[in-house]
């Protein structure tokens, strides 16, 4: 995926309502797949995929963004996510199509989570911007 | 940034034994291995207030005069279910580790690092990750199943109660 425009975002469906990634974040939009498993003790990674010769763990982040009602999953975005200082690609199931807009992000309304960094404005729906080291760290590290 | 996929490097590849337990596969170090036997000769372990510590230990083996404390890998990686039906005796260890069944010897040329989004248990448990026919198994660390503190630990509750049979 190439993008060039700054306030390109990626957005993305999880169920009902559509969130977003800054669009320098993600790599790829990868088909339904079967995540593999091994037995491992860190919460909401559901497995790994391979991917263009790495491995690249899963994390199904569904339920933290829109509770267990979530429908099933049909594709994985793939985004990169600072871990410890190192890059790594992390893929997120998602239930539908993702879209590519360049859209003016405004600050989040107060009292939102953390891991909500801003929200853009597309026609008549916001749509919150997901920081994803924020989610995934507090995540798992509240659940430890 | 640009990321490079791990690539194999020519002449580099080591020697794996493929294992089932629970359902997963895992994999480990050929050279690791002392042995591998079936399930004759395994004595229940219970050692009051050492037992309980060590939780995963269900049985010993007595081999060639060497007492090995036998690791339920089940236990170890948590999982529920299994079949135990073959023992792997560690090389340069007293652990020896139960697991539902063997496969095959295989070479690996690319160990992947363990993602660092994995953060638990894991992290200990497996060197790293290798990809055998499209599939990802883990590459255990030989040493986790019984460290050193806790085969010390086991050795001496062993000895102690050896020598209280023995006055």
């Amino acid at each position: 995926m190439i993008v060039e425009q700054e306030n390109s975002y990626v957005l993305f469906p999880m169920g009902e309502r559509r969130f977003a990634l800054p669009a320098e974040r993600v790599k790829e939009l990868a088909r339904p797949d079967h995540p593999q498993t091994f037995p491992h003790r860190t919460p909401l990674l559901t497995g790994v995929l391979v991917r263009r010769g790495k491995i690249v763990p899963v994390w199904d982040v569904a339920q933290l963004l829109v509770g267990p009602e979530a429908p099933p999953r049909k594709f994985y975005l793939i985004a990169s996510r600072t871990v410890e200082s190192h890059m790594e690609w992390t893929a997120i199931p998602v239930t539908g199509e993702c879209e590519l807009a360049s859209l003016e992000p405004a600050q989040p309304e107060s009292g939102q989570p953390a891991y909500i960094s801003g929200v853009l404005t597309a026609g008549k729906e916001n749509v919150a911007i997901v920081d994803l080291e924020k989610l995934l760290g507090a995540e798992v590290r509240e659940q430890k | 940034m640009r990321e490079q996929p791990p690539r194999p490097r020519p002449g580099v590849h080591e020697g794996v034994i493929l294992f089932s337990v629970g359902g997963f596969k895992f994999a480990i170090a050929a050279g690791a291995v002392n042995e591998i036997r079936g399930m004759e000769g395994l004595q229940d372990f219970t050692l009051r207030g050492i037992s309980a510590r060590v939780e995963k230990l269900r049985h010993t083996l007595e081999r060639s005069g060497t007492t090995y404390f036998v690791v339920d890998a089940a236990r170890h990686f948590h999982l529920s279910q299994s079949a135990p039906t073959r023992v792997l005796i560690l090389r340069n260890s007293l652990a020896a580790v139960l697991v539902d069944s063997t496969d095959r010897m295989m070479d690996i040329f690319t160990l992947h690092a363990l993602p660092r989004a994995f953060t638990g248990d894991e992290r200990v448990w497996y060197r790293g990750l290798a990809v055998v026919n499209g599939e990802v198994v883990p590459v255990v660390n030989a040493g986790a199943f019984l460290s050193k503190a806790e085969q010390e630990l086991l050795r001496d509750g062993l000895e102690r109660v050896r020598g209280l049979a023995a006055v």
